[in-house]
């Protein structure tokens, strides 16, 4: 069984990392299928694997096929030819809606091929209860010979859940354990030229970002410092120089270490070895609310505030797993801090993250529930097995 | 080629040989890449209606199509009569032919709309993008709440039920955008 899985990259990261974690999922299933890439940005790609050559339009990684998105020049006219000739896939996965590139438009839309095509569109994550009602839900193209359906990514069991690639889980089992989980944070600091000597059994809060005033967080981090000692590390992107600023302006009240970028897999080993996450973007979110740990989403503000119908369908979905009084606290700091306009006069009132820190059972549980909704990589096999 | 997003009640495109209708729009939502609508649809040849969830991005072949001004003439049940402006014939289609566009349009109206024919049959009608309609029932108005950012509902003089903006009473004419039902504006 052969996948074609498209990407085309909209935004930094967001869409080749889900899509380089969905390959790596699909490859850690029983019947692993094999995959055929193909990405409109290499360059974008190379950054999280590096075994990415920008320069090829054909080449191989991981055992799987990377493809560029251009399409054959004379020089591969005959890799791609063969790539299909010899091994049509059962089925394109096209992630985020992002099109198809013209030769394969037609190759799928030729006419005098016989065999019926399937498109699955796979969706973006939302905890909005619409991912229910689309999942699975058949769409249409303009041939009755090339099938259509929506999968949605989701945090309840009507979804096709969220993917647990293997490298992510076996990083949450493996610093669960205090032993390695030290181990690990001694390396990384000694790898990024932090000097960490007795840090690494602080309270690490892991802070990746939007640009925003981080007053209030660095006040609260402060605090918690008071009674157990912290260390900030802070992610390189759109948040370090903001958060920085704060900290410098409240005179550097705890110790931070700053990180460089990080490959996908580097980036969830600090996740999983850290005990309080501010994080950013759909996928981090989901691995932040898969470790079980506190944390807290700063939704990509958007036009209207609509970020926040986002943030409040993610607290609809965690609501359950705490009590009244412990969800207060969290639906306060979720609210508040992605509220664009709490930045201004007090409109919404102050995020308080020290509540947070101090919730683990209800995150816990929130996890809990998230896995038992089973691997996206392996469901989408069994629904691909079901219509094709 | 009709792409998803110019899709509305009433259009009708092709895919493979098969001719369908949108017939209802239940609801559009916010992918990464443009809007997934989901709609139902109504197979021309088969009788058979389906729901589907569609992608921005899709594309589908324009049918050939004839269009005719006419005037909603009158309602006798289910079936609604119209009268072409030029010939004076009568064409009949079903409130099920029409869609979620008979929500719109009453017999006293005197706007021109569109019908659709394939193959010499009505099949559908096109609406003027925004239609005026008056409000038959709703809550009393709250004088000074001009915003439109909270809304209840009222029922139209055509039977339809939509969301218009607190300050509304019985008796207010409004504009709607015929595409998915929203308030426009109060018509002075």
């Amino acid at each position: 069984m052969t996948l074609d899985i498209l990407c085309k990259v909209v935004d930094n990261f967001g869409d080749i990392g889900v899509v380089y974690r969905l390959a790596r999922a699909l490859s850690d299933a029983p019947d692993a299928p094999r995959i055929r890439l193909i990405v409109d940005d290499l360059a974008a790609f190379n950054l999280l694997e590096p075994a990415v050559d920008p320069s090829r339009a054909v080449q191989s990684i991981r055992g799987w096929t990377l493809l560029s998105w251009a399409g054959p020049d004379g020089s591969t006219n005959g890799a791609y030819e063969a790539a299909y000739n010899e091994d049509p896939a059962i089925a394109v996965i096209e992630c985020f809606a992002c099109g198809r590139p013209d030769w394969l438009e037609k190759m799928l839309f030729d006419a005098a091929d016989g065999r019926t095509k399937t498109i699955v569109n796979l969706e973006y994550l939302t905890a909005e209860p619409y991912a229910d009602e689309f999942h699975r839900m058949p769409s249409l193209t303009r041939s009755r010979a090339v099938r259509k359906y929506i999968f949605m990514p989701g945090f309840t069991a009507a979804t096709g859940g969220l993917i647990l690639d293997g490298a992510f889980m076996a990083a949450l089992r493996r610093y669960a354990e205090p032993a390695t989980r030290t181990e690990f944070r001694r390396e990384l600091t000694a790898r990024v030229g932090f000097d960490a000597d007795g840090l690494e059994a602080n309270y690490w809060a892991v802070v990746f970002g939007y640009e925003r005033d981080y007053g209030r967080v660095v006040r609260d981090l402060a605090e918690f410092h008071r009674g157990r000692p912290v260390l900030a590390i802070v992610a390189s992107g759109k948040s370090d120089a903001c958060f920085i600023a704060a900290w410098e302006r409240a005179e550097r009240p705890f110790p931070v270490c700053r990180l460089p970028f990080l490959r996908q897999e580097a980036w969830d080993e600090v996740l999983c070895a850290a005990d309080f996450l501010v994080v950013r973007g759909e996928d981090s979110m989901a691995r932040a609310a898969l470790s079980g740990k506190p944390f807290l989403w700063h939704a990509y503000p958007q036009e209207g505030a609509h970020q926040m119908v986002k943030v409040r369908a993610l607290l609809d979905r965690m609501r359950p797993h705490f009590g009244a009084d412990e969800f207060s606290a969290v639906e306060d700091a979720f609210l508040a801090f992605n509220d664009r306009l709490a930045d201004g006069v007090g409109v919404c009132g102050e995020e308080r993250i020290l509540p947070l820190m101090r919730l683990e059972s209800g995150f816990r549980s929130f996890s809990a529930g998230l896995m038992a909704n089973g691997n996206l990589g392996f469901n989408l096999m069994t629904f691909l097995r079901e219509i094709v | 080629m009709l792409v998803t997003s110019q899709l509305r009640v009433g259009s009708i495109f092709k895919v493979g040989t098969d001719v369908l209708v949108v017939q209802r729009m239940l609801g559009q939502k916010g992918g990464r890449n443009g809007m997934v609508t989901k709609m139902r649809v109504k197979n021309l040849l088969t009788g058979g209606t389906s729901d589907l969830g569609l992608d921005s991005g899709e594309k589908f072949d324009e049918v050939d199509l004839d269009l005719h001004n006419m005037k909603l003439s009158y309602i006798d049940g289910e079936m609604y009569v119209f009268l072409d402006q030029e010939t004076f014939e009568q064409y009949e289609l079903t409130k099920d032919d029409l869609g979620d566009n008979a929500s719109y349009i009453t017999p006293e109206d005197d706007f021109d709309v569109e019908i659709t024919f394939y193959e010499g049959k009505p099949v559908g009608v096109v609406l003027p993008i925004a239609v005026d309609r008056t409000i038959t029932y709703c809550e009393p108005g709250i004088k000074g709440d001009t915003s439109g950012k909270s809304t209840k509902p009222a029922t139209l003089d055509s039977g339809f039920v939509v969301q218009v903006p607190l300050f509304c009473d019985i008796g207010t004419k409004i504009k709607l955008d015929t595409r998915d039902g929203s308030f426009v504006e109060r018509v002075k």
